[in-house]
């Protein structure tokens, strides 16, 4: 029986600085506020009541052990810059760091991996790649967040499109369990077929399976050179549309977005970035990577031919460095842009066939503008991932953004099933979409993914509450 | 015309011009060394050259350096006021105006009340100051201001000019030294001069990954801007000796077909990616009132307050006040960090800073690591005192 | 209205180092790039035709491999290209450089308004847009950050002194240079790249100058010379302060004073 779990005491918090040290462990008030929260307050504000900074995988064993022994609740955290409220400490008890566990291990050229520590940082781990001629493609754009993090909520980004997400480069994964053992998923190999593929059940699973140690990852040989495009189109319909035709050429594009001027236009307003195209009511943005110049010229050369065939008034190349940075920053400052202009944001991240991004943006708007809501759609169009921004204008009330948005996301998440799309491409469940999973995926789905969790965590101990519920009574 | 000459009979075809060559210019051909398109002339093979068989082809001038003496300043008025980089030319000319006995002139031009700034100069030890005062100098119009002291030089033929690298500075010396036909080096950071009356000007380029020793042998005067805030102000004399000499503006040098139309104070709104000097508050800084007294330090160093990101995720401030990865990238030249540890997302935006100061109690944060300067001890102490330094300072000029 | 805009091909990194024994620079990489201002100037210029109408034309002073970036400026839209290319004129300082550059513009002609790049990122020195105006005898207003208005006649620019902002009228022909901020600079455009596969790009040489008084160009003509380059000094890191907290902090502010950031 579960829960309720157990409320820590003075001997509780004695036997976890016993474990560690009493200059890496904080109680109660003693906790910054920060941990308290993700990069979305909006998904649960819970102060732990015991946070410790971890050394070794020998701490988090022991620190689980005893968890396990008490029915203490634990949760895992990394940089904290998830956007779906999963690493807090929903039912208080122990949020436990691994940002100490911070090791670069040397790249292993003969394997072409890298073996890390979950504390290390994206921005490092690519770092280290690229200081040996390798390169590290999964990029979410937040490159600030742990490899750990990114590994636990199987991270995309934009580049999705041409290399895949994290779980693609996952080699394999050390892990403590809940119950305190530690584990080996998978080694370092090309292919497995022993057994169920537990690493791949681990990827993605925000953290309610086990505690990531170290993991390796696989490497590519870096690009030489690479070439953005922006192709100006009258309609998003049109730009949508162009996204298919961009798939169908012989060379693998990096990444395809899109933006609409409205979008660009609040960009530049409000921040005062200034985009480098000026015509067009939406833009496809197509980036090429390559190893050879001429290799780079021809995958250019018949993407804007393609572009101009489809309606595109022009195709504008970015083809070096400043330039691509112009166009990167207005997209990258989308985000900031959208809060700067708006009282409020709340985003629907789904991921459709790429077949479909055009029927979805088209029924998306109509959704939320039936519901009073400004809405922006922009994003990872090369993989179907669209994020859908929803503003909240000045006018509207509390309760009245907190109904109309349930109700967009509501009809847009059955969208997307409709079309034959996923409920989340990338931010994850976490404590926000708890109850939208439920419904997207349906009872027996629900039964399934509730028996694997207990499979790992009989428990119910390692951050629970997130992603699926398991009934508290 | 080949411009670098190779003696055939001297070269022992060592390869040591062809590698030493910073710009790949230089390669061997069946007759020899040739030189290629991409030469700038910057005469490194001439200098690495053990046989000597490498040499400009180059005239020889024919100067009178003798008839061009003293040194001249020009006078920038802000706003009314003297630009104190007036102070810091007066300060480095005298300097080397000792070494080869010249004088140190100035030359100030603009609209009312220039006559009275150009007696204040004579404090710090000048011999004479031509003053040039007329309402069409009042805003700046490069041709007016370049026939006013192009009468000035050639009235006096100084030796050199000095002009400060302002943006003033660096739109009217380029204008000057064209029209006397002679050498300027622009932003300059060192000077010096030599006996024969030749300056040493040291300049950055490539972005200040490299400096240049320039010099102008051949022709007088040797104009040369100097970057603001590197040399020291002169200190005022005791017994001024010096006069003012007021001269008329005449009527062809007030003709100008620019129309200033309007002449505003520039408000302080700076982006904090424009500010030379920034203070940053960390999580160290504890509530409102300990980030007033950063704002109060900022402030009487004429700077802004910044800070680090979990200061702006509790209120202190928005986004565009954030240093660090998910903020703003900074480069000032002062950048005092309060309580701050330094984690990459925030050092790996603020490196490229020319001073970097770090104030924290933990010896162990890694703030330290980037840091110029480091103070180990209690923010509390240390800002408020830095502050009321910082303000006597100011009381004092 | 006919507008020229000067351009220059810099080493595309700046990271030069230097042999500490023999002074030597090390080998510079032959890539190169536009000065990035120069394309802020640019794309003011190709807005300016947008707004009162005329053409465009790019000019630039270097080797005949400039033809790259001139290619790439009529893929942004400039009308034509000019690259001033001869051995006389190599190993030219700013009096040089500009006095050969406003002979080109003499013998393009009928220019009404030239527009510079604020400065390049090789040489920094910001003043061959000032000197060019002085060798025409034409105004100039430098570190423009706004065209605030332009019509057939005259140009009306805001310029940034510091502390003052002055706007200024200024009759055609006239020279400006241009800050960076004040616009982004447009992309290249497929379209236009297809549309300028034939246009040449033209040379001239000293033949085409109408001084033919060689002394005025190249390194004779350049009264600067460098006489030596090196490494700037190694700045002092990690410098810790004794005493008690008011020592430390009277130390750190005679270093602040002593190196005139404060």
């Amino acid at each position: 029986m579960p829960y309720p779990y157990k409320k820590m005491t003075q001997e509780d918090f004695d036997k976890i600085i016993e474990i560690t040290d009493n200059e890496r462990v904080w109680v109660g008030d003693e906790i910054a506020k920060e941990y308290y929260k993700d990069e979305m307050p909006e998904y649960g504000v819970f102060p732990p009541e015991l946070y410790v900074e971890v050394l070794n995988k020998e701490e988090v064993s022991e620190i689980m052990k005893y968890a396990y022994e008490q029915n203490i609740p634990v949760v895992c955290r990394g940089a904290g810059t998830g956007l779906a409220g999963g690493a807090t400490c929903k039912y208080g008890g122990i949020m436990l760091s691994v940002m100490r566990m911070n090791k670069i291990f040397p790249v292993d050229h003969k394997n072409q991996t890298i073996t890390a520590q979950p504390g290390a940082l994206l921005i490092d781990i690519q770092a280290a790649a690229k200081e040996e001629g390798l390169f590290y493609p999964p990029d979410p754009g937040e490159k600030t967040a742990s490899i750990g993090g990114n590994v636990i909520t199987n991270a995309g980004g934009m580049k999705a499109v041409r290399y895949g997400l994290t779980r693609d480069f996952v080699r394999c994964i050390e892990a403590v369990m809940p119950d305190g053992s530690i584990m080996n998923f998978s080694s370092n190999v090309v292919k497995n077929t022993t057994g169920f593929d537990v690493k791949d059940l681990v990827i993605g699973s925000e953290g309610i399976l086990c505690i990531l140690t170290e993991v390796t990852l696989k490497l590519l040989p870096a690009p030489t050179c690479s070439s953005t495009l922006v192709m100006p189109f009258r309609s998003l319909e049109e730009c949508a549309d162009m996204v298919p035709k961009v798939l169908d050429l012989p060379f693998v594009p990096t990444a395809i977005e899109f933006l609409e001027r409205e979008l660009i236009d609040i960009v530049e307003r409000s921040l005062h970035k200034l985009f480098p195209v000026k015509h067009g009511e939406a833009v496809l943005i197509v980036m090429y990577d390559a190893s050879s110049k001429e290799e780079l010229d021809r995958a250019v050369e018949a993407a804007a031919e393609a572009a101009l065939e489809n309606g595109a008034l022009d195709c504008n190349i970015a083809g070096t460095p400043e330039r691509a940075a112009s166009v990167w920053e207005v997209r990258g400052a989308i985000l900031e842009g959208m809060k700067a202009d708006s009282v409020a944001q709340e985003e629907c991240d789904v991921v459709v066939p790429r077949s479909e991004i055009a029927e979805y943006v088209k029924q998306a708007k109509k959704i939320a503008s039936a519901h009073g809501i400004r809405v922006e759609p922009c994003g990872h169009c090369g993989d179907g991932n669209i994020h859908t921004e929803m503003l909240r204008g000045p006018e509207m009330s509390d309760e009245e953004w907190k109904k109309a948005t349930h109700e967009s996301l509501t009809e847009l998440y059955a969208l997307s099933k409709k079309l034959g799309g996923q409920l989340s491409g990338e931010h994850g469940i976490g404590n926000g979409r708890l109850d939208f999973l439920e419904e997207f995926a349906g009872p027996r789905m629900i039964e399934l993914y509730k028996s694997i969790k207990r499979a790992f965590d009989d428990k119910l101990i390692l951050n629970p509450g997130k992603m699926i519920k398991i009934d508290e009574n | 015309m080949e411009l670098i000459k190779f003696d055939a009979k001297r070269c022992s075809l060592c390869g040591k011009c062809v590698e030493k060559c910073p710009f790949g210019a230089l390669s061997f051909e069946d007759n020899g060394i040739v030189v290629g398109d991409t030469c700038r002339m910057c005469g490194m093979c001439v200098r690495q050259c053990p046989e000597k068989a490498i040499s400009f082809e180059q005239k020889a001038g024919s100067f009178d350096k003798d008839k061009w003496k003293d040194f001249l300043i020009f006078v920038e008025q802000e706003r009314g006021d003297i630009h104190p980089v007036a102070f810091e030319l007066i300060g480095e000319a005298r300097k080397m105006a000792s070494k080869v006995n010249f004088k140190v002139k100035c030359v100030i031009a603009g609209g009312a009340g220039t006559i009275e700034n150009a007696h204040k100069l004579l404090d710090y030890g000048v011999d004479q100051v031509f003053a040039y005062e007329d309402e069409s100098l009042e805003g700046f119009r490069a041709d007016c201001y370049t026939d006013v002291v192009a009468e000035c030089i050639a009235a006096q033929k100084p030796s050199s000019v000095l002009i400060g690298a302002t943006a003033l500075g660096r739109s009217l010396a380029p204008r000057l030294a064209t029209r006397f036909h002679t050498g300027l080096t622009a932003d300059c950071t060192t000077l010096d001069i030599k006996s024969n009356t030749d300056m040493v000007q040291i300049r950055p380029a490539f972005g200040g990954n490299i400096m240049a020793q320039i010099s102008i042998t051949k022709s007088r005067p040797q104009f040369a801007t100097v970057r603001y805030r590197v040399m020291d102000a002169a200190q005022k004399v005791d017994n001024a000796k010096g006069e003012v000499v007021v001269c008329p503006v005449k009527e062809e040098m007030k003709q100008s077909p620019i129309e200033i139309l309007k002449s505003e104070v520039i408000e302080k709104t700076k982006n904090i990616e424009d500010e030379d000097v920034l203070v940053v508050a960390g999580r160290g800084v504890r509530n409102e009132k300990d980030v007033e007294m950063c704002e109060e330090l900022a402030k009487a160093l004429g700077g802004q307050l910044a800070f680090t990101r979990p200061m702006i995720e509790n209120g202190f401030g928005d986004v565009a006040h954030q240093v660090g990865l998910s903020g703003r990238t900074v480069r000032p030249k002062l950048i005092i960090t309060c309580g701050v540890s330094g984690a990459i997302q925030f050092t790996s935006c603020m490196t490229g800073s020319e001073c970097i100061v770090a104030i924290n109690n933990d010896p162990e944060a890694q703030i330290f690591n980037v840091a110029h300067y480091c103070i180990v001890d209690d923010l509390y102490k240390v800002v408020p005192y830095l502050t009321e330094l910082v303000k006597e300072q100011k009381g004092d000029e | 209205m006919k507008i020229l805009v000067c351009m220059k091909q810099v080493p595309a990194g700046t990271k030069v180092d230097i042999d500490p024994e023999t002074g030597a620079m090390k080998r510079l990489s032959g890539e190169t790039r536009t000065n990035p201002y120069d394309l802020f100037a640019l794309e003011a210029a190709l807005q300016l035709r947008e707004k009162v109408g005329g053409s465009v034309t790019v000019l630039t002073m270097g080797p005949p491999q400039a033809e790259e970036m001139m290619r790439d400026a009529y893929t942004m839209g400039a009308d034509d290209a000019v690259i001033l290319s001869d051995r006389k004129f190599a190993g030219a300082d700013v009096l040089a450089t500009s006095y050969a550059l406003s002979q080109g513009i003499t013998a393009i002609g009928d220019i009404d308004l030239i527009i510079c790049g604020k400065q390049t990122t090789d040489g920094d020195t910001a003043q061959v847009g000032p000197a060019i105006a002085e060798h025409l005898g034409i105004p100039h207003a430098a570190w423009v950050s706004e065209i605030v208005d332009a019509d057939s006649e005259s140009i009306q620019v805001k310029q940034d002194l510091v502390s003052v902002s002055q706007t200024s009228k200024i009759p055609y022909p006239c020279l400006i240079t241009v800050d960076k901020d004040m616009c982004v600079p447009r992309l290249p455009s497929y379209l236009l790249q297809k549309q300028s596969k034939d246009r040449p790009v033209k040379i001239m040489t000293f033949e085409d100058m109408a001084d033919q008084n060689l002394s005025k160009y190249g390194l004779v003509g350049s009264p600067t010379a460098v006489e030596k380059m090196f490494a700037p000094p190694e700045v002092e890191k990690q410098v810790y302060f004794d005493g008690d907290a008011k020592e430390k902090t009277k130390q750190l502010f005679d270093v602040l004073v002593n190196k005139k950031v404060i």
